[in-house]
């Protein structure tokens, strides 16, 4: 039974968000590479639903731009829910193990990353009187996703119902300390530079003399 | 490749000679400031002039001795010019090309025959319709309504009603008048909007208050206060919206300003006769979009409207006390030029206090020098003015003439692309809106030009897309077929295997 590739488990799990993963689990399926491309494609996937929409119905500012904030809502977005998720579940009597949920997550995100492009490439056939199609569209991907998040997590950890739901609910809590203890740090280390450098700077001007 | 690039440089050189050139020239002419104007995303960024400085005049020049502090001029239909000389307790006419004065009114004969003299008069206003002279008297606390001979007809005190709360003053520093002779005036230190007369003299309430803007502060209050006692509450600060500065009639509509630097909301107004203000739900914004910052003070300065004039072309002129610049708004509110400065020189203002605008001509009054200023239209301004009264009436296509004319004299000036893909969308030249909307950053001009060209696509390539249609489907039912049938004989295969 379920002698599947790695490529058609993608599809089994997507396709299946009660049993899916559950499926996978079982079989011990899942591949880090898949997963991995699934991000760089919702990197992707971010800077051209900001950028190539189109032009009736948003106009990007285009004067500059700045690759970090599509950093941050992909990869370091999904970082923290993966590590927030693996701590969370750690004191949880969670099963999974940190590859196995970054490999899960990443799975139940491809509704989300497929939608992002469809929507960008319908965005160029649409006038907004049919906008209303590219939203059904979203609400689907988002929504699709949702559920196999949960599925993903519900089997990584083999929970119950209302465990996975503690579970998410401490995973977003983690995700924002975490968050908020890397803008603290940076700007820390902001002023600690230039501390440095301005001590730097008065020795260099006193070291002329 | 190569050709592009040296394309690419021929057109930043070009355009690095032109803008020396622009600034330069602008710097001839002789204006204190560089004249700029906002892109599509609200930056700042240089553009050509719409009006120029051309003279200051001064009582002086006039012949009837320095103004003192004046606060306010006005324009009536024959193109004489009314100064409220403030200072000298007088009102001084003179023509628009301000030969001399043509008279002064400093004495009134009251109806019972006596004279009367003014004091601080603010505000002046000539009512075409009843040839009627409409003086703010303010520290009288009246408003004299007096014919061209300087006959007073009616005077206008404080209402004696409960409407008008007894404990206030009456001081009115603006007044104007409708074409049924309804009188209407702004109040110092009077909130709830300007106060409204009837021709006969009555009072009749109040009009076109401005709104309180829903702060977060305010929305707490509102919040705590539901947990007030009525005596705290009492005690409490209150909220008022800030009281309209200045107004200027437009045929039905009365436009207000306020200058209140805090307010954001209601700065300028297009009321009905209901008092129903119309660019309430539309989201617009006055003045510089970027409040100034000056650090030697420690302060923002935001834009303050103190005064607003509507031109014959139904142009808005509002006047930003903070910056002493004019801004020149179309009929639809899209900036057209800003013009002016906070300076010593010909151009730039101390205390500006009035505009008005006769023909192609701007007068700014500053009741600190005690000048008006005459800033004449470039040619450039009258192009643009053209082109978006043309717009404005609904002459798209005729407009697409000035609004090229402008594109080629400033190829920054964003009101011109709008205009553009306006006129080629009407005449169906979908692709050439679609570049221009894009420039213009005109997202529903954009939509309805692709709208357009998507269909004008579809009907020139039904064959050819149909055909595809039905390839593809074909092709795909036909690769269903096969790998079904793969797929059954690798199962049966694999059975046989299991079966062996």
């Amino acid at each position: 039974m379920m002698e599947l590739t790695q490529k058609q488990w993608v599809r089994h799990a997507v396709t299946h968000p009660v049993e899916g993963f559950e499926d996978m689990r079982w079989k011990k399926a899942g591949s880090l590479k898949i997963a991995l491309i699934v991000i760089v494609l919702l990197f992707f996937g971010q800077i051209a639903y900001g950028r190539l929409y189109g032009f009736q119905f948003y106009i990007s500012y285009d004067k500059t731009f700045n690759i970090v904030p599509y950093i941050v809502r992909s990869f370091v977005l999904f970082g923290a829910w993966v590590i927030g998720n693996w701590s969370v579940c750690t004191l949880l009597d969670g099963e999974g193990t940190l590859r196995n949920i970054c490999v899960y997550s990443a799975y139940a995100l491809i509704p989300y990353v497929v939608q992002l492009y469809l929507n960008v490439i319908l965005s160029h056939f649409l006038i907004r009187d049919e906008y209303v199609f590219m939203q059904i569209i979203e609400l689907i991907g988002v929504g699709w996703t949702a559920i196999l998040l949960f599925s993903a997590i519900k089997s990584v950890h083999q929970y119950s119902f209302k465990k996975t739901v503690l579970a998410v609910v401490l995973t977003l809590a983690a995700m924002f300390i975490m968050l908020f203890l890397l803008v603290l740090f940076m700007s820390l280390i902001q002023q600690i530079f230039i501390f440095i450098s301005t001590v730097y700077t008065e020795l260099s001007y006193r070291a002329k003399v | 490749m190569k050709s592009k690039l040296k394309r690419c440089i021929t057109a930043i050189a070009a355009f690095a000679a032109l803008a020396s050139l622009g600034v330069s020239s602008a710097a001839a002419e002789g204006a204190p400031y560089e004249s700029y104007n906002y892109d599509r995303w609200g930056d700042a960024i240089p553009s050509q002039a719409g009006y120029l400085p051309d003279r200051t005049v001064s009582g002086i020049d006039l012949g009837v001795g320095a103004f003192d502090s004046p606060d306010d001029i006005f324009f009536d239909s024959n193109g004489l010019l009314y100064i409220a000389d403030t200072g000298n307790n007088r009102i001084v006419v003179t023509d628009k090309d301000f030969g001399g004065a043509e008279r002064i009114y400093d004495r009134f004969t009251m109806p019972d025959g006596s004279e009367t003299v003014l004091k601080q008069p603010m505000g002046v206003y000539v009512s075409a319709e009843k040839g009627l002279i409409y003086i703010a008297d303010t520290e009288n606390s009246r408003i004299l309504v007096s014919d061209m001979e300087g006959n007073v007809q009616q005077v206008m005190t404080k209402p004696q009603t409960d409407v008008y709360d007894q404990k206030r003053t009456f001081l009115p520093q603006r007044v104007v008048a409708d074409k049924a002779g309804n009188v209407y005036t702004v109040l110092g230190n009077i909130t709830t909007g300007a106060a409204m007369f009837s021709p006969e003299g009555e009072f009749m309430g109040f009009y076109g208050a401005n709104r309180v803007e829903p702060t977060a502060k305010i929305v707490s209050d509102h919040f705590r206060g539901l947990f007030m006692s009525d005596e705290k509450k009492a005690n409490r600060k209150r909220t008022v919206p800030s009281g309209i500065t200045s107004f200027d009639m437009d045929g039905e509509f009365i436009f207000t300003c306020t200058s209140s630097t805090t307010q954001k909301t209601d700065t300028v107004k297009k009321l009905n006769a209901a008092g129903k203000n119309i660019f309430a739900d539309k989201e617009l914004y006055f003045g510089d979009y970027k409040p100034i910052y000056d650090a030697t003070q420690n302060k923002m300065f935001s834009p303050s409207m103190v005064d607003i004039d509507i031109s014959e072309d139904g142009c808005i002129n509002c006047l930003d006390f903070t910056t002493g610049r004019v801004f020149q708004y179309d009929e639809e509110c899209n900036l057209l030029f800003i013009t002016g400065a906070v300076a010593k020189q010909t151009g730039g203002f101390d205390h500006a206090a009035a505009v008005e605008s006769c023909g192609d001509k701007l007068y700014v009054l500053d009741s600190s020098k005690d000048t008006i200023t005459v800033f004449r239209e470039t040619s450039f301004g009258s192009i643009v003015h053209e082109a978006a009264s043309l717009y404005n009436d609904g002459y798209y296509e005729e407009a697409l003439g000035p609004w090229q004319e402008v594109l080629k004299r400033d190829g920054n000036y964003r009101r011109a692309y709008v205009g553009v893909a306006s006129a080629l969308l009407r005449k169906g030249d979908y692709k050439g809106a679609m570049k221009y909307a894009k420039l213009a950053d005109a997202g529903d001009i954009y939509n309805k030009a692709f709208e357009g060209r998507r269909r004008e696509f579809l009907k020139e390539n039904f064959t050819a897309i149909a055909a595809l249609l039905v390839i593809g489907i074909g092709g795909l039912i036909v690769v269903g077929k096969y790998r079904k049938k793969r797929g059954t004989a690798v199962k049966t295969e694999k059975k046989e295997a299991e079966q062996l």
